[in-house]
């Protein structure tokens, strides 16, 4: 018979991170049977219950708390695993090794000349730490999320008028110098600047221009909110004033969600009238933007990552646009041909199960126009919202970075938990006929991302099987042969569990869309419209 | 923007305020990394150290 302890630390906090390194370490005892650490957050409340973790006790707890939760096969393994938590929640999880500086201060004594800080604390407390930084002279990039908008217009305003760069908050990915900062992937330096208001889109556009063999010397992400109207573009437009001076840059990108309407005038207007290089402008999901002839040559739009990165291959000459034709090229149709002769009559739904939140986005621009029955929890334009986060419905595209997944856990490029339960539950579902699914490499990312879910994958095939179906599963890989993950082996993983990975997450999309479809998504139509370049 | 062209194309000098994690991927990279120990509990201690000091 299990024993089953659950303990509330009340007003206790530990970082998402730390709280999953200890539940693996707990997990892997003799005689433990299930672990979770973690704060009592409602993300947090709903695993327990989907682990079996029932108890009046973890109904009373807030967002402040703490809970520990330990099932094992008797009273010794349990009582064992308890004293394991407790010895490490005091002991921390960090080796012994780190440069540590117990204040921001003793930090800067120890590093007088630093030039940049990497801000990943609760949002609520950002703004002080960053106006403290930005008064010793040191750029930020703040990976935080939940900064308020007032916060995030001081801060940028009071370091752009210093010459100080304010990426983020909520910036994901910065590549500074061909270094990764927070999640990003290992790039060849090279000609192109990349400002990002889209922490996934700059990791996807920078892997595949480095999979084609184009170099990015910077990759700023200046995050979400800056092309919003209450923040103006403030630090989109100081990212290119500092790129147009960096004499390694040769073409810029601009990666984004649509600006508001006057911050997007504002940002074009500066590129037209006050720079000099090429810009490639991807503001994905937007409306065309209007290129007068006179900067026709220098300025030019694509509409997805996809289109955006061939785009900068051309400008940069025809070898390389010719390259990035190639390996970008695979036989769609034959793909999609050989999918749907697999399905049973009643599968005709898609179910996106994203960790990058761009790439969501990105599926959602490409299939709103043709799919009428697109449900997402981060919904855009025609796509229908979800009642249920949890739940999806007929076509799903979800975010599993949104707020809901992630209030006290870590992300889900690092925490594979959520996504794991989710896959199981769509593919018990006699109508699903394609996953959708994005695998992050890079620094920042699970140490293995495709090994952490395929167990989970052949699983869910394996009972779609007895229930006498297949399950399609449409895959793509956002990373580099140089990333600290293998590639290679994360696509061999991939190819020997029969799982389709394509080399962009557009076809990854197209793929999926035309599949769940049973073939009725106009194929042809949807290819040019986002995946080839204008002339 | 004199003061920018001071992070790119210059030697990265790191503070890690929050996420181990980071540290370690900074470090990896060859980065000179200080990490910086912060809980919003430290940081409660801190504010009380400060008024406590104000006391006496």
């Amino acid at each position: 018979m299990a024993i089953t302890r659950i303990v509330v630390k009340e007003n206790y906090y530990r970082d998402s991170l730390q709280l999953m390194k200890i539940s693996g370490e707990v997990k892997g005892l003799d005689g433990v049977l299930e672990a979770a650490v973690l704060m009592a957050t409602s993300t947090n409340k709903e695993i327990l219950s989907r682990l079996g973790f029932i108890d009046p006790q973890i109904d009373k707890s807030t967002d402040d708390d703490m809970l520990v939760a330990i099932r094992a096969s008797d009273e010794e393994s349990a009582s064992r695993a308890m004293k394991a938590v407790e010895e490490m929640l005091i002991r921390g999880t960090g080796p012994s090794e780190f440069e540590r500086a117990p204040d921001i201060d003793s930090a800067l004594d120890m590093l007088p000349d630093a030039n940049l800080a990497l801000i990943s604390v609760p949002g609520d407390h950002v703004r002080e730490i960053a106006m403290r930084l930005l008064d010793r002279g040191v750029h930020l990039h703040v990976f935080s999320d939940h900064v308020s908008i007032e916060d995030e217009v001081a801060m940028k305003r009071y370091a752009a008028e210093r010459g100080l760069l304010v990426l983020g908050p909520g910036a994901g990915t910065s590549i500074i110098n061909g270094k990764a900062i927070a999640f990003a992937n290992v790039v060849d330096k090279g000609p192109v600047g990349i400002v990002a208001a889209a922490g996934t889109g700059l990791q996807e556009t920078s892997s595949l221009l480095d999979l084609i063999g184009i170099g990015t010397a910077y990759g700023l992400g200046v995050g979400g909110n800056d092309p919003k109207e209450q923040v103006g573009g403030i630090m989109t437009i100081e990212s290119i004033k500092v790129l147009e001076g960096q004499p390694d840059v040769e073409v810029i990108a601009l990666v984004s969600k649509p600006p508001s309407p006057t911050v997007q005038d504002e940002i074009l207007n500066y590129v037209f009238e006050r720079t000099r290089k090429k810009y490639a402008v991807a503001f994905i999901g937007g409306k065309d933007v209007r290129i007068s002839s006179v900067h026709i040559d220098r300025v030019k739009q694509a509409r997805t990552l996809h289109s955006e990165v061939l785009l900068l291959a051309k400008m940069l000459g025809d070898d390389h646009y010719e390259r990035a034709l190639r390996e970008l090229n695979v036989d769609v149709e034959g793909i999609v041909e050989r999918e749907l002769s697999r399905l049973e009559k009643n599968q005709r739904y898609l179910r996106g199960l994203y960790t990058g939140g761009t790439l969501a986005y990105e599926a959602q621009v490409m299939l709103g126009d043709y799919m009428d029955d697109l449900y997402s929890n981060a919904p855009i334009r025609s796509t229908r919202p979800l009642v249920d986060p949890f739940k999806s419905e007929r076509n799903t595209i979800v975010d599993l970075g949104e707020e809901e997944f992630t209030k006290g856990r870590a992300h889900p490029m690092i925490d594979p938990m959520v996504r794991r339960l989710r896959i199981t539950d769509e593919a018990d579902d006699p109508d699903v006929a394609v996953l959708l699914l994005d695998f992050v490499l890079g620094y920042g990312s699970h140490d293995d991302p495709v090994g952490a879910l395929i167990e989970d994958i052949k699983e869910a095939r394996r009972r779609a099987e007895e229930g006498g179906r297949y399950l399609s599963v449409i895959s793509h890989i956002v990373g580099t042969r140089k990333d600290p993950q293998s590639y290679e082996g994360s696509l061999e993983k991939l190819r020997s569990a029969g799982i389709i990975h394509m080399p962009t997450n557009a076809l990854a999309v197209l793929v999926a869309g035309a599949v769940a479809s049973r073939g009725s998504l106009p194929l042809q139509g949807i290819y040019e419209r986002f995946l080839e370049v204008g002339c | 923007m004199l003061s920018s062209t001071k992070l790119l194309g210059e030697e990265l000098k790191v503070l890690n305020i929050g996420l181990e994690i980071f540290y370690r991927a900074l470090k990896d990279q060859g980065i000179r990394v200080v990490h910086v120990e912060w809980s919003p509990s430290a940081k409660l201690e801190e504010e009380l150290e400060e008024i406590l000091d104000k006391l006496t």
